[in-house]
């Protein structure tokens, strides 16, 4: 028996030869997943659930008038600078030497950006009045969630917009913003959120790709921190907070490589070929 | 009777599509040819499809092949809606009024197919499936897809598909037993396909791509071999046959590579033209990504034409291995076979298009097709139809738990509805159809019984009348 | 001669009476169903009772006036333009088809058919409904084509009778048709 058809062969058409399904092949493209590496990535995730949480809280103590506008942008501005020396020394200018980006043009559009907002703040500031504030506290949860959905934590998804997900972040920003007492904490309020959202992430993710030891204490100290900052607002948040980071650095790898085990994918000559090549190149 | 007639008696079969002409493609074109070589070996055969247009009602092709056009809704790609249950009624008279014994099916992607399937078993007729593509198993859809299809067939009394490999997808899709899953390939007609080397300008080297442009045939790929090609070969020709959405990219090629005189895009073509095309070309170039049987490197071959080919599906099954050369689905690799083919030529090696022809036309007929889908209904015959216990019995245990129980349900609910069809018009209160085709057919036996001799005259105005309709396209 | 008893498409019983005039003239009656005293009693208590109802709800008597005025106002539109009675086709071989309906109340309506005008009769199916049935119908010939169809006028709509009975028709029209076209015609009728 061949698997031909232009032959007439000696057997019935509903013939099933021992060499039938031979082709047949289960979980090609499964990857095998190691714990300890599923833990690793997903700190990902925890520094972005931390620097929502850092940010809400700094907000709080804003609006209650514990932290004074001056201190936050002394502190963020002196983090900004530890953040920019690092970013250069951790992988030795290598990074920026590719880019072929000066220290000029980034003090040029740091400068900009400072000036814009400082200028704009006062509108910031009544920029949302006609609205309730209970709408404004749930758009800016909203988008606060959507920031963390969109967020790129480096998967190579559909859904994954960091453009998208930095503007809802700001948006965010800017409507807490306006709740603050003078235009000065809203200047400030939307420069640090600048910083823990845009520049911040950039940050970690140098410090993933160089030094991942270095990555791992980061992400610890600064889910501690965040921590440490609840439990001083609602010790019940606190918790609630700390069980949800163990549960997705711990829990949610576990159950993804408990999962793995079961997947069952069928491949064979009947599936649809991929075209593997980069086309664009003869356009 | 015709020669050869059918060894267990006639059959009364009745083919069930949602794909049927005016619709042009490989299953409609399959539907008609088994049908016509059915009639020609003594069966009664008629055809089930939904409304085209203005094409509604009753209507005769030729020898009798009786089409009815039932006026039901389309809803996506000429394919009707599915509710299981409002196709009963008109499907229930007319299999009653023909007296059918063998439900057809044919592809899986007609919704009427499926319905027509479950009525069928509500009624206790005998039914067989036709799968015409390959489904993967990865994407959301296909799962859900392949859901549908397993409830479909598992009470199905026999499975026809038309390649190895799409049988060894269907009986994974379905969850099969393999027994009752028959391999009958397509055919070609080899009379439509013949050589004439003087068609074609032996000073140039011309590749003829003839296939729909949409992604799913690989045209990408077709995009990336054009510039490759022509830059090496100054004497090569590309002559491109077929509509669609990527046709786009072939344009951009064309004009980013200045090729408008050595690449020629002929745009949608009528079947009758397609060995026009063919004949002018030394190469076929197919560059599918997946296909269950390709009927268009059989009509090449057929031409006498050098196959170059992606190794997807079914193809390796289709031709031998000295009329195609088989690649990887990337530009690298076509390109290598395409060049070999094109030293082949140039030396000369390649057998002449007569002999090729005169090879190819022995493989593939619609004789053959309907020969061997014979012996299918007359071990269907013998089969015994599960009776409802049963059937709901196979629906829960083999579908799983909530996809069983919901169509058993559903099988249930029909059965019902049935039964009120029944009550409401009784099985002896329809008429039973004049036969036009089958041991008693009127046109065959060319028994002239008063109305069939005038049905000729008939015009088109009116929906809904007999009309003997001379096929042009074949 | 005598009526010969038949079955409509939907299962109900009706007669088809054919006379015989002259060799070349000949009448077939299709008489339909009588309407049946317990479907009129059925629906016009089914309307008094729900006007009953809307007089127990609304408390205005006009409800009930009204019923009785629409149940006598439907039944008077149903039997003089609805019910049809009886469908004759009246066929001399020299002259046409002359095609007859009466209604329940005796009011006829006639259409005739030029024999030059007539190209044939055949039997045909349609999709009616979620039903297939035969249906007899007269073809008209196209003025400008000879070989052409301008136009079908289909024969019994109301009564829609079996296969059986539509055979018996057809074979009689075919009869005279057929005379007709041997004997050549008077030139004096156009």
């Amino acid at each position: 028996w061949q698997k031909v058809l232009y032959e007439r062969q000696p057997f019935p058409d509903n013939y099933v030869d021992q060499r039938f399904l031979e082709e047949l092949r289960k979980n090609v493209h499964a990857r095998r997943y190691r714990y300890r590496a599923v833990v690793f990535q997903s700190g990902a995730v925890v520094q972005q659930l931390c620097s929502v949480c850092v940010f809400v809280l700094t907000w709080w103590y804003m609006a209650a008038g514990a932290l004074s506008p001056q201190g936050l942008f002394a502190a963020a501005l002196a983090s900004s600078l530890l953040g920019y020396v690092l970013f250069d020394a951790v992988d030795g200018g290598a990074g920026r030497w590719a880019s072929g980006r000066t220290r000029w043009a980034d003090l040029k559009s740091t400068l900009v950006f400072a000036a814009f907002t400082y200028g704009f703040s006062p509108v910031l500031k009544t920029l949302t009045e006609s609205i309730s504030t209970d709408t404004i506290y749930a758009m800016s949860a909203l988008m606060l969630l959507g920031h963390l959905i969109f967020f790129d934590y480096g998967a190579n998804a559909a859904i994954v917009s960091s453009t998208l997900s930095l503007n809802m972040a700001i948006f965010a920003s800017v409507c807490l913003a306006s709740r603050l007492p003078r235009s000065l904490h809203a200047f400030v309020m939307v420069t640090f959120a600048m910083q823990i959202f845009a520049l911040w992430p950039m940050l970690q993710k140098k410090l993933k790709a160089q030094t991942p030891r270095c990555y791992v204490g980061v992400t610890v100290l600064f889910a501690l921190a965040a921590l440490a900052g609840l439990a001083t607002v609602s010790s019940v948040g606190a918790v609630l907070f700390a069980s949800l980071l163990l549960a997705i650095s711990c829990l949610c790898p576990y159950c993804l490589i408990r999962l793995q085990l079961l997947k069952d994918n069928i491949h064979g000559p009947w599936d649809e070929a991929e075209i593997k090549e980069d086309l664009s190149r003869f356009l | 009777m015709a020669a050869g007639g059918p060894a267990g008696g006639a059959h009364s079969v009745c083919m069930v599509s949602d794909f049927f002409y005016p619709n042009m493609g490989g299953v409609e074109s399959h539907v008609y040819q088994l049908s016509q070589c059915l009639i020609e070996r003594g069966h009664k055969v008629l055809v089930v499809t939904h409304a085209y247009g203005h094409r509604k009602g009753i209507r005769y092709l030729t020898n009798g092949l009786k089409v009815y056009y039932l006026p039901l809704k389309v809803m996506y790609n000429q394919s009707t809606a599915t509710t299981l249950f409002h196709s009963l009624p008109l499907l229930r008279y007319i299999f009653v009024r023909e007296r059918v014994t063998i439900v057809h099916a044919h592809s899986s992607f007609s919704a009427m197919a499926h319905d027509a399937l479950f009525h069928a078993k509500t009624m206790g007729l005998r039914t067989v499936f036709t799968d015409h593509s390959l489904f993967g198993f990865a994407d959301v859809s296909s799962v859900l897809t392949n859901k549908l299809l397993t409830v479909s067939l598992c009470d199905t009394n026999h499975i026809i598909c038309v390649s190895y490999t799409s049988k060894e997808n269907t009986v994974l899709r379905a969850a099969l037993d393999p027994r009752i899953v028959s391999v009958i390939p397509n055919a070609v007609d080899p009379t439509d396909f013949t050589p004439d080397p003087s068609r074609r300008d032996d000073g140039i080297i011309t590749i003829v791509v003839v296939s729909r442009l949409v992604y799913r045939k690989g045209i990408d790929l077709l995009s990336g071999i054009i510039p490759e090609l022509c830059q090496k070969y100054p004497e090569l020709h590309f002559l491109v046959g077929g509509e669609g959405p990527k046709r786009i990219v072939l344009e951009e090629v064309r004009e980013r590579y200045q090729l408008h005189d050595r690449v020629r895009l002929l745009g949608a073509l009528e079947h009758q033209d397609v060995r026009n095309v063919l004949v002018q070309g030394h190469i076929f170039l197919n560059t599918s990504l997946t296909e269950a049987f390709c009927m268009a490197i059989v009509e090449a071959a057929s031409c006498g034409l050098q196959v170059v080919s992606t190794r997807v599906g079914g193809i390796p099954e289709v031709l031998p291995e000295n009329l195609i050369i088989l690649c990887e689905p990337s530009v690298k690799s076509l390109c290598d076979g395409l060049e070999k083919a094109i030293a082949q030529l140039r030396s000369g090696t390649i057998p002449s298009p007569e002999t090729v022809h005169n090879k190819v036309k022995t493989f593939y007929t619609w004789r053959n097709v309907a020969e061997r889908t014979e012996k299918v209904y007359d071990r269907v015959a013998d089969e015994v139809v599960l009776p409802m216990d049963e059937r709901l019995g196979r629906l829960m245990s083999h579908c799983g738990p909530v996809t069983g129980y919901i169509f058993a349900l559903f099988a249930v609910l029909n059965f019902l509805f049935l039964a009120f069809l029944r009550w409401m018009t009784p099985d002896s209160i329809i008429d039973v159809a004049i036969d036009a085709t089958g041991p008693k057919g009127a046109w065959t036996k060319q028994y002239f019984w008063g109305k069939k001799g005038r049905v000729k005259e008939l015009p088109s105005s009116k929906n809904a009348q007999m009309k003997r309709k001379e096929h042009n396209s074949h | 001669m005598e009526e010969r008893l038949y079955r409509s498409a939907s299962g109900a019983p009706i007669a088809l009476r054919p006379r015989q005039h002259s060799a070349s003239c000949r009448e077939l009656a299709v008489r339909c169903p009588r309407l049946q005293l317990r479907s009129l009693s059925a629906v016009t208590s089914a309307v008094w009772l729900a006007a009953y109802g809307l007089f127990v709800l609304s408390e205005n008597s006009m409800v009930l006036s009204a019923a009785i005025f629409i149940t006598l106002i439907g039944l008077i539109i149903y039997l003089h333009f609805v019910k049809i009675d009886q469908e004759s086709l009246l066929v001399i071989g020299s002259l046409g088809i002359q095609v007859t309906s009466s209604y329940a109340s005796g009011k006829e309506s006639t259409t005739f058919i030029e024999m030059g005008q007539v190209k044939d009769v055949v039997i045909n199916e349609a999709i009616h409904m979620q039903k297939v049935i035969y249906y007899l119908c007269i073809l008209l010939q196209d003025p400008g084509d000879p070989q052409g169809v301008s136009d079908i006028v289909p024969l019994f709509q109301s009564s829609k009778p079996r296969l059986d009975c539509l055979i018996e028709v057809y074979k009689s029209c075919q009869e005279i048709l057929e005379q007709r076209k041997t004997a050549p015609q008077p030139s004096g009728i156009k």
